[in-house]
């Protein structure tokens, strides 16, 4: 009992900081005024007509990158997950590439494509047809919810494809033998059963839609609309009007803490998993004259979200003038100096992102690595709510957070603001639950009887820890390290507001070049974020033995 | 009715030959039992039936109808069949009257009236009658399962396919299934394949036995059959318990075993060549040791092991002045003690030879 | 600075002496050198655009090895939003400030947060360099002006005034930079007001410009050829593409050009007193000052720097000019009224 009450209150402490200290500022300041409690932050908020068109502007992008996500990622799942489509392996690769791909990177890259002028795609449509106007112009809603939709359709595929491989494949021969041919069987069988993860990863994208800043910022800006979150760092801007953000955070934070209730809702909902007796194995379904046409309709899609802005960041690196051709005159490896040996902050902000990434990795996954096993194997009373605690910030917009803990560290007792331990804090916040995620999974993989019977023989519980269960939780423990590293490096909604220009992070300087327009080196150190991402993601699939969306190799 | 007829059948997994050259004909209205250990092919064989997958070599032909062949198989949805499986499948985001209804979508001249009709009525005869507005997940075990055979039979298939339907089931209800599934049959007398490992359901269910072992059918036939003259040393012990006895031909009806000589029904053995008796332990007599140890098959020994099995005795008896231990099942009384001497009469006729080697 | 510092510049800049002006820049010791090398470096936020703002500070490096500069390089308006937010939080950290935006200073002053202190050989400066109580020097000027991309547009066609940009013709092809960002763009629109008033960006807006942020950043797209025309941006950055070969030429309207003033200061706080001092003593050694104008393009207030024949030197240009304590009056209307009628 003793013990039970030491873990809690470290707990509670740890969430306090992490959590409540900040929102509760960020409710706090959104209601005072000057002459104590006011709604008047909220009025102003809302009554201006900016602000309503921001409003109005993010609904519409995370509805419609909602659908388009689930028309994009639910025919994948099932062609990679159900048939024989050739190239399976490759496709779900590319999937995982577009998940880690941070979404502003992808945006950037489509300027370089589609911008309506200048972008490669348009001027090789000119050149083939003479045109004058452009095909496509990526600086427009559509042009923006297409670039969020290529990066958050991998959550509506995980779903799609997790809630396929617990469907046994008999339910879909019972129909077939009955009488029914393979598109019926996939209307009235496999539809209806994979439902609710499609809800749920529809809504897992709305969320994803309304936190991102980074694409909007790039694409919608010049085009002359504001989201939301780009309105709240708007109105960061000197005189800063920080009750008024905070007023317009706590909607957005609200919204978000709906769409999750009503997603665990939909994923809890009784009877659809498989019903009664194993599991099957699973037949694929075989497409005859409709491969290579599927393949090439799953490869189209992968273009748009890899192939080409990949490419074009790779060009965008070497070339001296990104519009130009990369002739021989003009490439160069001007780029790569001025980036790390010219500009000063590069240096700087790759040393300041790797250190928070690994710093927050490490304590990170220590932390939820305790607290999921505490919670797996019931070690304390009420362990239901500190698993409940844990993944609270999955509710939280990362540019809420970031105003709440602004709002909270600033002014004393805890001045952090303007060092690397506001973007820790702000970091560790975001990405515990992800890590707790991953070790929940790997505690659940392990089952108590094996740590018993070491106990019964008559170790302790340390030295079962030690020579039990560390090893076997070692695979998913590096693997939940990972998830968090990896989503501190990509991390930008939060650090846009919480850096200064000593603790610029990789993020920060990427987003400062843009406004700068230096393409070059933004194409430079958009390279060495992916490169450091996919080593980290090579690193998960080593240690795990399967590919991180979960199929086995 | 038609029947099934299995032609050479092949289809391989790798290296490992799933099913090897396998031919088989069930006949029109029977219900043929595939049984076998895990591993036989049972089930790749049914699911070659069904049509989900496709041989590599010989053919399936359903009544004059060739079904699948290296070549060409017809898809699942037109062999009309229907096929319960080991999960049953039930469908858990529809009723149970829509499950049992689903296959009737597929029939012309079906009206809605006539559809709703007839899952009723399959629905009483399964004994589900009422249940139609339920889900799945709110049945238990056993209901599910009669869905799923209600589901089967609505339909009316020329052929009906289980794949191990009673092995999720408990030991009480799995004993109450079988006799239902055989009523059932009964009553509608469609040409049905079953798979199962368990012999004892596939001696009470079917009509006909086919043992299955590696890929190939060992032994087909009644469960009699089967049982009283098993062709093999893997079909003897596979159904029932037995006990088996090497020994050397030593004329036309007598197998030695070291110094104990067995007389067998007449064979024709062949003298001098090696030969296996198959001997069930029921058919083992045991005697207080006074009585005479004259007789054919008749011998003193002594009492190693006795399980009391309430209807039965397991013994297990060494046979004196040889190797040989035997098992007896015999009446509860009268009792034998371990260490008591019995003699032991075996009736020629209960000695079967095994007839292929191996 | 106000008219008044259109007649000195003028007088200055046509009357070049170089003899003793000259020798007052010759590299004397300074006091400050000694407590620099201790303090080991410079904090500098700068507005000057990012290759210029690292030339300068490598120069300085290389004339002294012992003291680095660190680059803080972002707009005008985000600059001040910095210092500021460190302010609040009670971190001091930067230096020496620089800044397109005139009105900052007068803010900063205002709240005793700049140090007193007269960069060696200023006095020669025109007056409209100077801020009379000692806080604040300009350290390089520049105007705006109209560029088009020379492949997309020809001399003939391009536009000529500002009020040739309000033309339907224009529509979809241009961009424009942020007052809400750069203290070039703010000054830029204050003196548009001045001249059109607001109906101007009014009618502007009609045309559906591009908008980025940063005043250099007009010249890279229409060099890239995104957008054919830039309707407003420092001339200094369309110069140095102009110079590296793109294809991208400028139009200094007939109607004016707004002059902006970037002036820089010493903060009270600064960590790094000494080194501040001996850095911004650097900025306005003739030298520099002639970096800045060769390679830079831009204009600066020295009198012995000379300037390229291919720029129009400020005398030839009729000059718009707006007073620092009216940008530091109106900046919440411009940034406001812009994002009314541009959207974002």
């Amino acid at each position: 009992m003793d013990r039970s009450i030491a873990v809690w209150v470290s707990a509670a402490l740890a969430l306090v900081v992490l959590i409540a200290l900040p929102l509760g500022w960020l409710g706090w300041l959104s209601v005072s005024g000057e002459h104590g409690v006011t709604l008047a932050h909220y009025r102003d908020a809302f009554a201006d007509p900016a602000l309503q068109k921001a409003l109005w502007n993010t609904v519409v992008l995370a509805f419609w990158v909602g659908l388009v996500s689930v028309a994009i990622g639910a025919p994948l799942a099932w062609l990679t997950a159900r048939t024989d489509v050739p190239a399976r392996g490759l496709i779900r690769g590319l999937v995982l590439a577009s998940f880690v791909t941070p979404p502003f990177l992808g945006a950037f890259a489509w300027v370089m494509l589609a911008g309506p002028n200048a972008g490669m795609l348009n001027t090789l449509w000119r050149s083939l047809t003479g045109a004058d106007a452009p095909l496509l112009n990526i600086f427009t809603m559509p042009g923006l919810i297409f670039v969020v939709a290529i990066y958050t359709f991998p959550y509506v595929y995980i779903m799609v494809s997790n809630t396929l491989a617990l469907i046994a494949s008999d339910l879909e021969e019972a129909a077939a033998i009955l009488g029914a041919g393979r598109l019926t069987v996939a209307r009235t069988v496999t539809l209806p059963m994979v439902l609710p993860a499609l809800a749920s990863g529809f809504i897992l994208a709305v969320l994803q839609a309304l936190a991102l800043f980074g694409s909007p910022a790039i694409l919608a800006l010049p085009a002359g609309f504001h989201t939301v979150t780009t309105q709240i760092w708007s109105l960061f801007q000197f005189p800063p009007k920080v009750e008024q953000a905070a007023a317009f955070s706590v909607p957005l934070l609200l919204a978000t803490a709906l769409l999750l209730d009503v997603q665990k809702r939909l994923l809890g909902r009784r009877g659809y998993a498989a019903v009664g007796g194993k599991g099957g194995q699973r037949r694929t379904i075989a497409l005859g004259r409709w491969r290579w046409p599927a393949l090439a309709a799953c490869l189209v899609v992968m273009s748009s979200a890899i192939f080409l802005p990949y490419a074009v960041l790779a060009k965008g690196a070497f070339a001296r003038a990104w519009a130009q051709p990369l002739g021989r005159d003009n490439f160069t490896l001007g780029n790569f100096t001025f980036t790390f040996f010219e500009y000063g902050s590069t240096r700087a902000a790759i040393v300041n992102t790797l250190e928070l990434a690994v710093l927050t990795a490490c304590i990170g996954a220590a932390m939820v690595a305790l607290l999921s096993y505490i919670t797996n194997r019931r070690l304390v009373v009420g362990h239901q709510l500190v698993a409940f605690l844990v993944l609270a910030p999955v509710v939280v917009p990362g540019v809420v957070l970031a105003v709440g803990l602004f709002i909270a560290y600033t002014r004393p007792p805890f001045v952090l603001y303007g060092t690397l331990w506001i973007l820790f804090l702000a970091y560790l916040t975001k990405e515990m639950p992800v890590g707790y995620a991953q070790a929940d999974a790997t505690f659940r993989a392990i089952p108590a009887d094996l740590e018993d019977a070491g106990r019964v023989l008559g170790a302790g519980r340390l030295r079962i820890l030690k020579e039990v269960t560390a090893p076997l939780a070692k695979s998913g423990i590096i693997a939940a390290w990972c998830f968090i590293f990896i989503g501190v490096i990509r991390e930008l909604s939060a650090s846009i507001l919480l850096f200064t220009p000593s603790t610029k992070v990789m993020s920060v300087v990427i987003f400062d070049l843009k406004e700068e327009g230096q393409f070059g080196a933004i194409s430079v150190l958009g390279l060495v974020m992916l490169a450091l991402t996919f080593a980290t993601v090579a690193l998960v699939q080593a240690a795990l033995g399967r590919d991180v969306l979960g199929a086995r190799r | 009715m038609p029947g099934v007829s299995l032609k050479a059948l092949s289809k391989r997994y790798g290296d490992v030959g799933a099913v090897d050259g396998l031919s088989l004909d069930v006949k029109p209205g029977e219900l043929l039992a595939l049984l076998g250990p895990s591993g036989c092919g049972k089930t790749t064989t049914l699911r070659l039936v069904a049509g989900f997958l496709a041989p590599e070599a010989g053919e399936i032909w359903v009544g004059d109808r060739r079904l699948s062949s290296p070549a060409s198989v017809v898809p699942p949805e037109r062999r009309r069949m229907a096929m319960i499986f080991q999960s049953y499948a039930l469908w858990p985001h529809m009723t149970v009257a829509q499950n049992v209804a689903y296959g009737l979508r597929f029939k012309p001249g079906l009206s809605r009236g006539d559809r709703d009709a007839r899952v009723r009525e399959m629905l009483r005869v399964v004994q589900l009658g009422g249940y139609e507005a339920r889900y799945p997940g709110e049945l238990s075990g056993g209901q599910q399962q009669r869905v799923a055979v209600a589901r089967a039979l609505v339909v009316e298939p020329e052929i009906l396919l289980l794949d191990e339907p009673l092995s999720n089931l408990d030991a009480n209800l799995r004993e109450e299934m079988r006799f239902e599934i055989r009523r059932l049959h009964e009553t509608f007398g469609i040409t049905t394949l079953y798979v199962t490992h368990d012999q004892g359901e596939a001696m009470v269910i079917s009509d006909r036995i086919a043992v299955l072992r590696a890929g190939k059918v060992t032994q087909v036939g009644t469960a009699d059959d089967l049982y009283h003259r098993p062709r093999t040393r893997f079909v003897a012990e596979f159904i029932g318990r037995t006990n088996v006895i090497d020994g050397l031909a030593t004329s036309l009806d007598t197998v030695a075993h070291g110094a104990l000589r067995l007389h067998i029904a007449p064979g024709p053995l062949q003298p001098g060549t090696h030969v296996a008796l198959s001997i069930r332990p029921h058919q083992v007599q045991l005697a207080a040791p006074l009585e005479s140890a004259d007789g054919a098959n008749t011998f003193r020994g002594t009492v190693r092991r006795a399980a009391f099995l309430g209807d039965t005795i397991d013994y297990e008896v060494a046979i004196a002045g040889s190797d040989l231990v035997v098992r007896a099942a015999a009446a509860p009384t009268p009792r034998f003690d371990v260490g008591a001497g019995v003699t032991l009469r075996i009736a020629p006729g209960a000695c079967v030879p095994l007839a292929e080697s191996e | 600075m106000t008219k008044r510092f259109v007649v000195a510049a003028v007088a200055a800049l046509a009357a070049i002496v170089a003899g003793a002006i000259a020798g007052a820049d010759a590299q004397t010791p300074s006091k400050h050198l000694e407590g620099a090398r201790k303090e080991g470096k410079v904090v500098w936020y700068t507005s000057l655009v990012l290759p210029s703002a690292e030339k300068v500070a490598k120069l300085f490096e290389a004339a002294y090895p012992d003291i680095k500069v660190e680059v803080h390089r972002t707009g005008s308006q985000r600059i001040l939003q910095r210092v500021m937010q460190e302010l609040q939080a009670n971190i001091k950290n930067v230096d020496v400030v620089h800044t397109s935006d005139a009105g900052h200073y007068v803010f900063l002053k205002e709240k005793k947060l700049l140090a007193k202190y007269t960069p060696a050989g200023v006095d020669a400066f025109p007056a409209g360099f100077k801020d009379k109580d000692g806080y604040y020097y300009g350290l390089r000027a520049t105007v705006n002006a109209i560029a088009y991309n020379t492949k997309a547009v020809s001399a003939a066609e391009a536009p000529k005034t500002w009020k040739d940009l309000l033309d339907p013709r224009w529509k979809g092809k241009m961009v424009t930079a942020h007052p809400g960002y750069s203290g070039v763009i703010a000054t830029h629109v204050l003196a548009l007001v001045h001249l059109n008033g607001w109906d101007y960006f009014k009618a502007l807006a009609q045309n559906k410009l591009m908008i980025v942020q940063s005043a250099n950043d007009p010249a890279t797209v229409v060099s890239s050829g995104e957008r054919v025309v830039a309707a407003d941006g420092g001339d200094y950055s369309a110069y140095q593409l102009k110079k590296k070969g793109n294809p991208i030429e400028i139009v200094y309207p007939k109607e004016g050009v707004p002059l902006v003033v970037s002036p820089t200061a010493i903060t009270a706080f600064a960590p790094h007193p000494n080194a501040a001092r001996l850095f911004t003593d650097f900025t306005f050694t003739r030298d520099v000052q002639q970096v800045m104008a060769d390679s830079e393009g831009l204009y600066t207030g020295h009198p012995d720097v000379t300037y390229p024949a291919d720029k129009p030197k400020l005398s030839e240009l009729k000059l718009l000019t707006v007073t620092p304590e009216e940008l530091e009056k109106r900046n919440e209307e411009i940034k406001k009224r812009f994002v009314e009628f541009f959207g974002a």
